[in-house]
């Protein structure tokens, strides 16, 4: 336990130094996201009408909404992986117009190259940007490390578990040095124990790294627990009709957010609004 | 046969499962850490475990393999023992017939020029086909432009181009080569552009979100993600190039195994031609058998 901690706070060191070298996400709004009027059409009508939020630089935001609300459209046109129809994102301040190196994206199923190695998966984005070979690989060992994976690097991703491979999506999207974090449904696809200890280490990172992240989940009790703060999306067409700021001092724990006084009052809110959808879209039918 | 094989091992099992628990309570008693020595023990022992069942396991196919070949020489024995000679021979006159072809026969000079216009003729039909699929796959305009013929090609059997191919080239190594080549184009590119295009949707956003250049598309992701499908196409040539390779040396008559065998059918020499089959049929083998070997080596992510 301690020695993780200790590595943790390794990693910070060595994490944050590029991200310092890049005038510091937090102090120069760089990781600072907006999106201002987007819409979204797709051939089966619109996707998303009239969204427009901003995200300060260093805030965890998580998305939620009902399914097929736009929340990976969204997700998406802030990765520069799609384009808004009208409106438009910018980060940092800048418009989006594709894929930027101050953005990293971690994916539902993982995105690991299956003929990759974890360790050569995490050095991917440092060796495309062409890094030297020494810092590459300090960045790749700080950034396994962070994560919990030191001493798995030479294995293939078949050879890990569900929560083993996100932590190594993770790291990918770490050892970049992001201003930016943007995660859709990351622990999706894991059990349920080793959700809560991916969001306890998910915490635990994010407390040291300073990262603007966008989260989406499906789960109410993930968004409380991470976010500090939670847009609930509504769908058809797609628009944010909550945006709730969560009480929670950061850093924070799992158990002090359960037994957080606000905790049952915020679950029964966006519950609430997520049952409204429900319940309308269950009469247009 | 398999009950009791499966059955005697199975006592064995616990008795060594017990042999590391039994050390496992020494080692706690001996001092104050010894919980990790005994998840230790524990983890050594299951996976000593499951190496025994493996090479039981291994054991009981290996037993399975060499029986079911025994029970089928000896069928072919009885039968071959049993029937005119002109219509199917014993395996001891075969394999005196193989004798006599490789001392007399010339068979290891015709092995010799079959596998050598095979692995020519396979080697050209398999790259071309390898890099065509690919394009095909992974470009649409390249799609446009040949998919029609690629596919009008495929659908022709290979056989009915070989006489016009004889007019063209003549009947010498090169036609025969590029029958082989022909035999093993059509599959591999097929089985390739179809690994291209069904490559990974999610890795390709990943490669996108990564702005991956062109060439390190290719490098990082299109080549590597195809390679199951590379070995797939090449594994699926060596049938389809042996074929093409028999009917090469049946029609222009040359020299190599096909014309051993239609000359040992032609005049009723049924053990040879049995004897050449059966030389065939080890070469076929052998040649997948390599071709496992090599993508177990390029590919070691990929069963
Ligand atoms: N490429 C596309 N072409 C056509 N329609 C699309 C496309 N991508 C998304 N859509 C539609 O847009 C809507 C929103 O999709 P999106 O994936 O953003 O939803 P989501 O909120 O992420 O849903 P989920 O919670 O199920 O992941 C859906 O109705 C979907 O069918
Ligand atoms: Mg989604």
């Amino acid at each position: 336990m301690a020695e993780q901690a200790g590595a943790r706070a390794g990693v910070t060191a060595a994490g944050s130094e590029p991200a310092a070298g890049a005038a510091g996400p937090a102090a120069a709004g760089g990781g600072r996201i907006e999106c201002e009027s987007v819409y979204k059409w797709f051939p089966g009508g619109i996707v998303l009408e009239d969204v427009s939020l901003a995200v300060d630089s260093g805030q965890f935001v998580c998305i939620v909404g009902p399914s097929g609300c736009g929340k990976t459209t969204l997700l998406r046109m802030m990765a520069g992986l799609a384009e808004p129809d009208h409106g438009r994102v910018t980060i940092g301040g800048s418009t989006v117009t594709g894929p930027d190196p101050r953005v990293a994206v971690v994916f539902q199923h993982f995105g690991l190259f299956p003929w990759k190695s974890v360790y050569r998966n995490v050095a991917l984005p440092l060796q495309l940007a062409k890094v030297a070979r020494d810092e590459l690989d300090s960045r790749v060992t700080e950034a396994l490390r962070a994560v919990g994976l030191a001493g798995h690097e030479r294995k293939f991703p078949a050879q890990l578990s569900g929560g083993m491979k996100q932590r190594a999506g993770l790291a990918r999207a770490l050892a970049a040095a992001p201003d930016v974090l943007l995660m859709d449904e990351p622990f999706a696809a894991v059990d349920a124990q080793v959700r809560e200890v991916l969001q306890e280490d998910l915490l635990a990172l994010r407390d040291r790294l300073r990262q603007t992240i966008v989260f989406i989940t499906h789960s109410i009790d993930e968004a409380i627990t991470l976010g500090d703060r939670i847009l609930v999306m509504d769908a058809r067409p797609g628009r944010v009709v909550r945006d709730i700021t969560v009480p929670i001092e950061q850093p924070r724990t799992i158990s002090q957010v359960r037994h957080h006084p606000a905790y049952a009052g915020l679950r029964d809110e966006i519950w609430g609004q997520l049952r409204q959808s429900a319940i309308d879209r269950a009469g247009d039918q | 046969m398999i009950d009791p094989a499966s059955t005697t091992p199975a006592p064995l099992g616990p008795a060594a499962g017990a042999r590391p628990a039994g050390t496992g309570p020494g080692g706690t008693g001996a001092g104050g850490p010894g919980a990790a020595g005994t998840r230790e023990q524990i983890d050594a022992a299951i996976a000593e475990r499951r190496r025994r069942r493996e090479r039981r396991e291994r054991r009981v196919y290996r037993a399975i393999r060499i029986g079911s070949l025994v029970v089928v020489l000896a069928a072919w024995q009885w039968y071959g023992m049993h029937s005119i000679s002109i219509i199917f021979d014993p395996i001891t006159t075969v394999l005196a017939a193989l004798g006599h072809l490789w001392t007399q026969g010339g068979l290891p000079g015709a092995i010799w020029y079959s596998l050598w216009t095979f692995v020519l003729g396979y080697l050209s039909g398999l790259i071309a086909g390898v890099v065509i699929g690919m394009c095909v796959g992974a470009y649409q305009k390249a799609e446009a432009a040949v998919g029609l013929y690629l596919q009008a090609l495929y659908a022709t059997p290979m056989v009915a181009v070989v006489p016009l191919l004889s007019i063209w080239f003549g009947f010498g190594v090169l036609t025969q080569e590029l029958i082989i080549a022909l035999f093993v184009l059509f599959p591999s590119v097929v089985t390739v552009s179809y690994g291209v295009r069904n490559l990974d949707a999610d890795l390709l956003e990943v490669a996108r979100s990564l702005r991956m250049s062109r060439m390190n598309l290719w490098r990082h992701v299109l080549i590597p993600g195809t390679v199951p499908y590379i070995a797939a196409g090449a594994a699926q040539g060596v049938a389809m190039g042996l074929v093409g390779m028999f009917i090469a040396e049946i029609f222009t008559q040359l020299s190599g195994l096909g014309n051993l065998l239609q000359t040992a059918a032609q005049t009723y020499h049924t053990d040879q031609a049995l004897a050449v089959i059966v030389v065939i049929m080890t070469l076929g083998v052998l040649l997948r058998a390599l071709i496992t070997v090599v993508q177990r080596k390029v590919a070691p992510w990929a069963k």
